[in-house]
């Protein structure tokens, strides 16, 4: 745990998923990458807590409760204060329209399950790094 | 004169056995030999009081000489030569008479057999339609890869992390346990709901061949939309006015003239979209009752056909088209599709659209286009980089067929027959003229943005009705608020949506009290 970010400092990921076995392990990898995490198991929670405190990173679910994965994303690049948080979407579901629609709402990358550890944490990490990405 | 049932062969066969002569019958019923003749070879309709003494002569109920069952076997048989899969064949359905009177078992084996083609060909369908429909095959198929990511992820950390400390590790291999065993479960109910058969390619028509390739292309073909831009700087030169235009570049290039006629005059057989252009005597005709807008879009499509020929043929070389018909209906679509792009230019077009919110109306009269017209080219927006809202498009007849299909990815549009009846496509028809729009949400929890209106086409003479039809442009909700039809509606609302589906044979709603027909989804 003593890395992260290419610039050193450690970077806060917010986990948007409710499948709470994933959860578990996508904290584990992206803790052992340096990472600081906090998790959330449905959109609301999530629109909340990004506005509580903003992480460098959201890695959302598609399938949420209450909102799923594009209200969230479309509500964060709404936002006056996290329009450009770097986001990415994890999803079942492969397919070409999911993928589509996301990027079209502005999604910096798209991970499909069942994914590796490492494409996790480095397509991650290599947004953490961005800062305020671009749209 | 009433057809004659094809009993004729029955009271032949009756009056032979029974070692009679026609000219005996003939008598015995009161009748002339050359007229029992007559009715023997069907070409006399019988009934009433002759076909009872006949039926009693011959020692027959009178309902086995009634010949109403034969009458149906010929209706039946009549609709049979009009399939389109045995066009080819060129079946004379008045042939069906002489079938049933001669071979009714051969006859009504055909019958069963085309039952059988049909029903087949509408499970395949349904299969075909069902990985995106079926809530619980979609729900299974989540499950699946939630489980396998689990087990995958946590796999690559036991096999990759070697200081895992044990109470760590023990948890871990819990998690692959627990997510393996799940995963079992989920394929068996997977099989279970594949164990009532496989879905295999199905023959398609010509028809349904072009609208895949159109729906592959997702409506955008680059080469046509450069050559449009050409076609439509070179057109410009010949006159201020499209139309007047178009006009002069074919009689100057071409050698066509134009002409109007009434349709009082003209064989309408010949005219399609209230125009025929006549090859051998280099002519386009249009009907006095056709719009402008018909008039500046045909104008356009033939000015396409004549210019670019080598073009459209390439564009509709495509291994999707597997015959000729089928290429030659592509070539028909692609004109079309070039003509729309050579009269609404893409960049003005879309600039247009953003800026108006894509108001069709509004549209329509910017570029003088019917409701149609502007619609389609709506969907043909796909150019990568510079796209539009991605919409699908439906147009319907009032008998709620179907009658031109664009769907967009994701959208569940069955591949033929009717679609929802709560769709706006058919509520259109409640209300003529009137934009309707709809927030549907369908049973895979897919929402779309409906918007539904009917197009009438106007009457060319007293005795003509009016004839209406419905189109329905729709997009997915999440980009429902860039156009004027989301203004007013509350998308986070769900409960404000309205549960429709594909269509009842599709439908996985058992509570939906506009069910019209029984689910397939469910029933075996």
């Amino acid at each position: 745990m003593t890395k992260s970010g290419a610039d050193g400092s450690v970077k806060r990921i917010l986990i948007a998923e409710d499948e709470p076995n994933i959860v578990e392990l996508l904290t584990f990898i992206l803790e052992r990458a340096g990472c600081l995490t906090r998790a959330v198991t449905d959109g609301e929670a999530a629109i909340a807590e990004i506005r509580r405190e903003a992480p460098d990173v959201l890695l959302l679910d598609l399938m949420l409760p209450k909102h799923d994965g594009y209200a969230v994303l479309k509500s964060v690049r709404a936002s006056a204060d996290n329009a450009g948080l770097p986001v990415v979407m994890l999803t079942a579901k492969g397919q070409e329209r999911d993928r589509k629609v996301a990027e079209s709402l502005g999604v910096n990358a798209f991970i499909t399950k069942p994914f590796s550890n490492q494409d996790v944490v480095d397509q991650v990490l290599a947004l953490a790094g961005t800062g305020a990405a671009a749209r | 004169m009433a057809v004659a049932a094809p009993i004729g062969m029955k009271v032949r066969t009756r009056r032979k056995a029974q070692g009679l002569t026609q000219k005996s019958l003939a008598q015995k019923v009161g009748i002339s030999a050359s007229y029992l003749n007559l009715i023997e070879s069907d070409r006399r309709a019988v009934g009433g009081s002759l076909l009872q003494r006949i039926a009693e002569q011959l020692g027959m109920e009178l309902a086995d000489l009634s010949g109403d069952q034969e009458r149906r076997l010929v209706e039946r048989l009549g609709e049979l030569a009009a399939d389109p899969s045995i066009l080819q064949h060129h079946i004379d359905p008045g042939t069906a008479n002489a079938l049933v009177s001669r071979h009714p078992d051969w006859a009504a084996a055909m019958l069963s057999l085309s039952r059988s083609v049909r029903d087949a060909d509408q499970q395949i369908t349904a299969l075909t339609d069902r990985l995106d429909q079926d809530p619980a095959l979609m729900e299974a198929v989540h499950q699946v890869l939630n489980n396998a990511a689990a087990v995958r992820s946590t796999m690559e950390i036991l096999s990759s992390v070697e200081d895992l400390p044990t109470e760590q590790r023990a948890r871990f291999v819990e998690i692959v346990l627990s997510q393996s065993g799940e995963l079992s479960g989920t394929a068996e109910r997977l099989v279970a709901l594949f164990s009532a058969g496989n879905t295999r390619n199905r023959s398609l028509s010509p028809a349904e061949e072009v609208d895949d390739f159109l729906i592959q292309n997702q409506s955008y073909f680059p080469p046509l939309e450069e050559a449009a831009r050409d076609l439509r700087r070179e057109i410009r030169s010949f006159g201020q006015t499209i139309e007047g235009a178009l006009t002069a570049f074919l009689q100057q290039q071409f050698d066509i003239s134009v002409y109007n006629r009434s349709p009082v005059e003209a064989d309408l057989s010949r005219f399609r979209n209230h125009c025929h252009h006549d090859e051998a005597n280099r002519v386009l005709i249009f009907l006095d009752n056709a719009p402008p807008s018909t008039r500046q879009f045909q104008l356009a499509r033939l000015a396409c056909q004549l210019t670019a020929p080598d073009l459209l043929d390439t564009v509709a070389r495509d291994e999707l088209l597997t015959s000729d018909e089928a290429r030659t209906r592509a070539r028909g679509a692609l004109a079309s599709w070039l003509a729309a792009a050579a009269l609404f230019p893409y960049e003005t077009f879309l600039e247009d659209a953003v800026r108006h919110r894509y108001d069709v109306e509004l549209l329509r009269q910017r570029f003088s286009a019917s409701v149609e017209q502007i619609c389609q080219r709506l969907v043909s927006l796909r150019k990568p980089g510079a796209e539009g809202i991605p919409f699908g498009f439906l147009r319907a007849d009032p008998s709620g067929h179907i009658s031109k299909r664009f769907p967009i990815a994701g959208l569940p549009v069955p591949r033929s027959g009717n679609g929802c009846p709560l769709w706006p496509l058919y509520g259109a028809f409640q209300t003529p003229d009137r934009v309707i729009r709809q927030l549907a949400e369908f049973p895979n929890g897919s929402r779309y943005l409906f918007i539904g209106r009917t197009v009438r086409h106007e009457p060319a003479l007293f005795h003509e009705a009016p004839f209406l039809h419905a189109v329905m442009l729709a997009c997915d909700v999440v980009h429902a608020d860039q156009t004027v039809y989301a203004d007013g509606l509350d998308f986070a609302a769900r409960h404000m949506a309205t549960p429709v589906g594909p269509n009842c044979r599709l439908c996985s709603r058992s509570d939906c009290l506009h069910r019209g027909e029984d689910s397939i989804l469910y029933s075996r």
